[in-house]
């Protein structure tokens, strides 16, 4: 992974300049919905969103997978910095998700507990459990072990959940992508979103996996210094 | 098998221990009673809107039972150094862990046991097998889960406020389920698919990969 400051702040830069070219791509590029009208372009950035904090989860999977097997510090780390970048995607998701619902399904319960919002929901609650036991467990092996556990249990739960909430009913908008049914300057839009968007993604997973190693360095040294203390 | 007698023996140990000490079960069966009042009172049920939310009742009370049983039977072995000696037996971590488990689901259908008659005698619910084979069923998958983040969140400093958290959101399809079954075998709602064999599939995909996992959260 990338430890050079300067590298990551040149990232970061990238990632904000890819986000501008998203904005305009959404705004000024692609043209107004008939039906929906502005609330629409919410689209591009929610489902955008959506890919990423998959793209993070599935980061996750591997990482507690291959810590558990190995026992691979780098691959903890890198779990533990998808998780919180996949539970924040998933939160802008859910969030605007939530907006966009407001204009079309007027938050009526019946409509809004529908499968990919109650399992995009739980996929949130789940990580959010998985940051939580981090924080609860004895920080070291302990910690990373049992957090594997709840990350592994908890990616094998969720479209369980939503297979479960679909038998029960469902009314979100189908997969319009796969398809074919949006026209072609949305697709583009909505695919140079789903990049720059992925991108930001990466760049963030990147900047918390070096916070966690200085965090890790810190803790190593104030433990160090307390087996010391008996010494002096 | 030798791995099934050390299922057996830990599963008949919880149990000795509850019928000698006397502690969870006379403890949950008070909560349940307390629990259908609250329910009574908080719903302000009559004989239109009793059969509509009973179905919802049972679930929320097997949920709650359920986290105080699970999250006890890990927490008194963690604390007086018990579980540390039966790891140190040539028994698995997986055996210990199904044995926990097994002793949990004893607890859990005893408890149900005075929940459904009450019920029925309190909110007038319909009880049939049905009824009776949906919530076996989802208590089966619950104790699974249950019991091993119970063992999870009992390695923790917070293991009150972790258990619930980390094991609700993992529940939520056997409550699907279990809710929509009920409600159908209490004349509710129209039959949608079998959500019986759901159950089962659910079950045995929870026990699977609760007990492979079992070696993780025992074992330091």
């Amino acid at each position: 992974m990338i430890r050079d400051t300067r590298t990551l702040r040149l990232l970061a830069l990238a990632a904000v300049a890819a986000m501008l070219v998203a904005a305009y791509m959404i705004f000024i590029y692609a043209p107004q919905d008939q039906v929906q009208g502005p609330v629409q372009r919410i689209f591009y950035l929610h489902v955008s969103s959506a890919i990423a904090a998959y793209f993070c989860f599935a980061l996750v999977l591997g990482g507690c997978v291959h810590y558990l097997v190995y026992g691979n510090l780098v691959a903890d780390r890198l779990a533990r910095a998808g998780a919180l970048v996949g539970l924040l995607f998933t939160i802008n998701c859910v969030v605007m998700g939530i907006i966009w619902a407001k204009p079309i399904w007027n938050w009526d319960p019946t409509q809004t507990w529908d499968a990919r919002f109650t399992s995009t929901v739980v996929l949130g609650v789940v990580y959010a459990g998985y940051l939580l036991v981090r924080r609860f467990a004895s920080p070291g092996r302990s910690a990373m072990r049992l957090s594997a556990v709840v990350g592994i249990i908890g990616f094998i739960d969720v479209p369980i959940v939503h297979f479960s909430v679909q038998w029960w009913r469902t009314l979100h908008p189908g997969p319009i992508i796969e398809q074919d049914a949006l026209p072609a300057p949305m697709l583009v839009a909505f695919m140079v979103t789903m990049v720059c968007t992925v991108f930001l993604a990466a760049v963030m997973v990147a900047i918390r996996y070096r916070l966690e190693l200085e965090q890790e360095a810190r803790v190593l040294e104030s433990s160090a210094s307390l087996e010391l203390l008996p010494q002096r | 098998m030798n791995g099934w007698r050390a299922v057996r023996a830990v599963a008949l140990r919880d149990l000795r221990a509850e019928t000698r000490g006397g502690e969870l079960i006379p403890a949950m069966t008070q909560f349940v009673v307390l629990a259908l009042i609250i329910a009574n009172f908080a719903f302000d049920l009559d004989r239109v809107s009793a059969p509509r939310i009973s179905p919802g009742v049972l679930w929320m009370v097997i949920v709650f039972t359920a986290l105080i049983a699970f999250g006890r039977a890990f927490a008194a072995d963690r604390e007086n150094g018990s579980l540390d000696a039966m790891l140190l037996s040539p028994a698995g971590a997986a055996a210990i862990f199904l044995g926990k488990a097994l002793a949990a689901v004893v607890f859990m259908l005893v408890i149900e046991a005075f929940l459904l008659p009450g019920m029925a005698v309190f909110l007038g619910s319909p009880i049939n097998l049905e009824v009776v084979a949906a919530v076996v069923l989802a208590t089966l998958g619950m104790a699974a889960l249950g019991s091993l983040f119970a063992a999870l969140a009992a390695r923790t400093r917070a293991r009150e406020i972790l258990l619930p958290v980390l094991v609700l959101p993992l529940w939520i399809p056997l409550i699907v389920v279990g809710s929509r079954a009920v409600e159908e075998a209490m004349g509710g709602g129209a039959l949608q698919g079998q959500p019986l064999p759901l159950l089962l599939d659910f079950d045995i995909l929870f026990v699977v990969v609760a007990t492979l996992a079992a070696r993780f959260v025992l074992d330091d």
